[in-house]
């Protein structure tokens, strides 16, 4: 068996990689262990929302542009800014091809709330969670209600509206709290407090209870200008439902993000699979890469769980497999390891030093940096110290960067994906 | 006492993960989903057995959910066997039916002619439906009016003047309605320079422990374990299987819910994909007629869960002049005999609705797929002819007539 690229692991980082390449016309396999952050992630792809110093950058490309002289060993600064903005538009286009429409505040960052109810700088946000509508209603100081439905469990109004009501955005906005009673059919006789996003979004995937969950916003939220809701409006019947909720209810709706599994972040894992798949490229999901052959500097073919060991040759190789969290990354008693290959960590030698003080640690935690070290071309170190030619690295995967302090994590993962797509075409000699 | 020790439940992150890809959580509000089912109920299931609830029916064990799971819990496992170790189950003539496809197989090819005739008509299906509750709905497969293994004792060229031997898992489906598939893997497999042996084999099971009869799939597990590997022994070679759902309960149910020791097969027996991607990319001039079809390729969750998809994609790209289209993977619903059970009818239907639509949108000539019950749920649903891979390198391989084009 022999592709052109095998891209080791399918999350943003490997889906990004692989979509560029099978653009190019390249023929593309990506396995993929298990499912990816985006499963448990806002949707929203941040791209550089925190300097160093803790204050909240507005203006994301500026701070990358001064990147190279205070962090030279990020993985942006592999990238360059051409090739950012070029990742970031290609990205959004992939997803709006499978009906995704992300919204950007021009070139600035803008908020969202997180699942948690904190505010978050972030770049793009899903056209539900934000978008013009919603940015210039701001200015008239709407009055906003934060609402969820009665018994669940993964999404807490009070906690989001405290954070907002601190906010300057919100100085002019009343903001209210409610729970709504879902129409719930009681086929079941299962407790409501069980259900979870997804066991919801699929009444309204059905493009059931529309009616009654207008409604039922109605009663919750009479006086309010625009409505938050927890994002559990369906996988795919979101598109339909929500226009039709706006218009029975005559309020702007948005979503927010909740805890996993985000069906937010699903959208995007769905829309990405089924660009790959309509692209002509090929997901392996449930299989692991174990290792890899070497052969004159360059990896020949790598060896996954189910194929044993029948090889799976490839003139290039991705390696996106995630950091600690999607087992990427591996936190043994005494060091840090990548798994597949066993590549140069940069990581501390001693585990007490891992983990900040607190665990919410405004510095948070130096092990979120930790990870594949690379050259210039991304290109990981194997362990005698020197690069491969054909296996690079991108996303989580990689050191050198803080995704949760820096709230750098999707923007690093689709730029690094694209510029790894850029190399192995550059290699091959084609100007892309 | 826990009869299963599957303690995966263990490792579970409690991320709902399989829930969002449970295919008939997706269709039915009736089943909570594997999270919920699996390793959830599972940790009360211990402390209190009768704490098991008839939703686990939904459960069509696709495993779908394990493939998905970030963290290697077997959750289909550990519902299969919450469904018959706990379950006081009520076994009803039909599900023995369903089970039994073995012996269905042997008097339905006996008396094809009026199995067929009967199986179509109005009035049986009427009465199926009422007392039998197998949806009148549902196209009944038909029964060849003769055995594969007939064919293969009377006709079957001789293995030895080949170079190589493989021994061939043929399975009931072949065997009772579609001999025609097992003479094209034996052709395939002697352009290729490989002889075929096939041993005096029992269903593989997966009939049975999907309706409840675990002892009697132990004893055939025993059975062709024996068999496979005293003819294994004897060809000096691997043993092979067309059918995705044989393979993966050779391989992997043997073991798992079956609990038999399947050592003196597991590393030898492949999906036939498998032996036939390296072997054709040294031989490509056996692929000699081209087969210029648009074809629409599903791939069955068995062979997902087992990760030979690749491999079928691999051949299905050496066949000269097809276009091959590959569907980003999903269920069909039918899940071997779940589609034929009247009261989860309308819940597979449900299910195989999304697949339906992406094929259509396709516009293929034909659609090709590994699995007899995803093939037989998938004509129904878009009334378009479904091939076996095997099936089309037949066609390359033998040209001429035998070719639809
Ligand atoms: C819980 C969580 C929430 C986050 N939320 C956000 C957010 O809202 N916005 C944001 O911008 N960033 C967020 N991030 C940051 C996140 O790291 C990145 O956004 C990005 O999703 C990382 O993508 P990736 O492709 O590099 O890795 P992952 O998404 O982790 O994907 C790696 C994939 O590789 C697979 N894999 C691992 N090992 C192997 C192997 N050996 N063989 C085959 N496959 C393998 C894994 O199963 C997984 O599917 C979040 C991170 C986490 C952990
Ligand atoms: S996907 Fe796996 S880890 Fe997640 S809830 Fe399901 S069984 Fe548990
Ligand atoms: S085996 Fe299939 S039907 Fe059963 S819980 Fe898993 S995904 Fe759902």
């Amino acid at each position: 068996m022999k592709y052109d690229v095998l891209v080791i692991g399918g999350g943003l980082a490997g889906l990004t990689a692989a979509l560029r390449l099978a653009q190019a016309g390249r023929r593309v396999a990506v396995f993929s262990a298990g499912m990816s952050a985006l499963h448990f992630s806002s949707g929203s792809i941040d791209l550089w929302g925190r300097n160093p110093d803790g204050r909240v950058e507005y203006e994301p490309f500026n701070a990358l542009a001064g990147l190279p002289g205070l962090r030279p060993d990020h993985p942006y600064n592999r990238c360059g800014l051409e090739t950012i903005r070029a990742a970031l538009s290609f990205f959004r286009d992939e997803c709006a091809r499978e009906g995704l429409k992300l919204w950007a505040n021009g070139s600035r960052n803008h908020f969202h709330v997180t699942a948690l109810g904190t505010l978050k700088p972030t770049y793009f946000s899903p056209d539900t969670v934000y978008n013009d509508r919603i940015h210039q209603a701001f200015e008239q100081g709407p009055r906003v209600a934060i609402l969820t439905f009665e018994g669940y469990r993964d999404f807490h109004p009070e906690l989001a509206a405290a954070s907002l009501r601190r906010h300057p955005l919100f100085q002019k906005s009343p903001v209210t709290t409610g729970r709504i009673r879902l129409p719930l059919k009681d086929e079941t006789g299962r407790p409501v407090h069980e259900l979870r996003s997804i066991d919801v979004g699929r009444l309204f995937d059905r493009d059931q209870a529309v009616e009654e969950t207008a409604a039922a916003i109605r009663r919750a939220a009479p006086e309010a200008d625009m409505v938050g809701l927890p994002a559990f409006i369906g996988l795919a019947g979101y598109a339909r439902v929500l226009p039709r909720l706006m218009e029975l209810t005559g309020k702007i709706i948005y979503e927010v993000p909740t805890l996993p599994p985000s069906i937010l972040g699903l959208r995007m894992d769905q829309a990405l699979k089924n660009r790959l798949a309509g692209q002509g490229g090929l997901l392996i999901p449930g299989d692991r890469v174990v290792g890899g052959e070497i052969r004159n500097g360059r990896l020949a073919s790598v060896e996954t769980q189910m194929y044993g060991p029948v090889r799976l040759a490839a003139d290039h190789f991705i390696l996106a497999t995630g950091s600690f969290f999607s087992g990427g990354l591996v936190s043994r008693p005494d060091r840090m390891v990548e798994p597949v290959f066993g590549l140069e960590i940069r990581s501390e030698p001693l585990r007490t030093h891992w983990v900040g003080r607190r665990f919410f640690d405004p510095g948070s935690h130096p092990f979120l940096s930790y990870g594949v070290e690379t050259d210039e071309r991304l290109r990981p170190r194997m362990p005698d110290g020197r690069p491969l030619d054909n296996l690079y690295a991108a996303g989580a995967v990689l050191a050198g960067y803080d995704p949760i302090a820096e709230a750098s994590g999707g923007g690093v993962a689709v730029a690094t994906g694209y510029r790894a797509a850029l190399l192995v075409l550059e290699e091959d000699g084609d100007r892309p | 006492m826990i009869e299963l020790e599957n303690i995966s439940f263990d490792h579970c992150l409690k991320c709902t993960v399989c829930t969002v890809y449970c295919p008939v959580a997706k269709a039915t509000p009736l089943f909570p989903g594997p999270k919920q089912s699996g390793p959830d109920a599972e940790r009360l299931r211990i402390k209190n057995p009768e704490l098991v609830d008839d939703s686990l029916k939904y459960c069509s064990n696709c495993k779908r959910c394990e493939t998905a799971c970030p963290s290697d819990v077997r959750i289909a496992d550990i519902i299969q066997a919450a469904k018959w170790t706990y379950w006081r189950r009520r076994t009803r003539p039909r599900d023995f039916l369903l089970a039994h496809t073995d012996l269905m197989g042997f008097w339905g090819t006996a008396l094809a002619g009026l199995v067929n005739r009967a199986a179509g008509a109005g009035v049986v299906r009427y009465l199926l439906d009422i007392f039998v509750k197998i949806p009148k709905e549902r196209p009944f497969p038909k029964y060849s009016t003769s055995t594969f293994k007939r064919w293969f004792r009377d006709h079957g060229p001789d293995p030895s003047v080949h170079p190589d031997q493989a021994v061939y898992f043929h399975g009931c489906y072949v065997n009772y309605q579609n001999p025609g598939l097992g003479r094209d893997v034996v052709d395939v497999l002697a352009a290729l320079g490989v002889g075929v042996r096939i041993t005096n084999e029992k269903c593989c099971g997966v009939p049975l422990i999907a309706n409840g009869y675990l002892d009697r799939a132990r004893k055939h597990a025993r059975h062709n374990i024996e068999g496979l590997a005293r003819a294994a022994d004897q060809a000096g070679g691997p043993i092979v299987t067309a059918s995705s759902t044989c393979a993966y309960a050779l391989m992997y149910e043997y073991p798992g819910i079956l609990r038999q020791d399947n050592r003196a097969i597991a590393d030898r027996i492949q999906y036939l994909t498998r032996f036939l991607a390296p072997r054709l990319a040294d031989r490509p001039d056996v692929l000699k007629t081209p087969v210029p079809l648009k074809v629409a390729y599903h791939a069955p969750c068995h062979l997902a869960r087992m990760g030979g998809v690749v491999d079928t994609v691999e051949v299905l790209r050496r066949i000269p002049g097809l276009d091959p289209r590959l569907l980003h993977s999903e269920c069909c619903g039918i899940s071997g005999t779940y589609g034929f059970k009247k009261e989860l009818y309308p819940i597979a239907q449900d299910v195989g609705a999304d697949l339906k639509e992406k094929i259509l949108a396709v516009k293929p000539d034909l659609v090709v797929t590994d699995c007899e019950t995803c093939a037989w749920q998938i004509e129904f649903l878009t009334g378009l002819r479904v091939v076996h891979p095997v099936t089309l390198l037949a066609w390359s391989v033998r040209g001429g007539a035998s070719s639809p084009v």
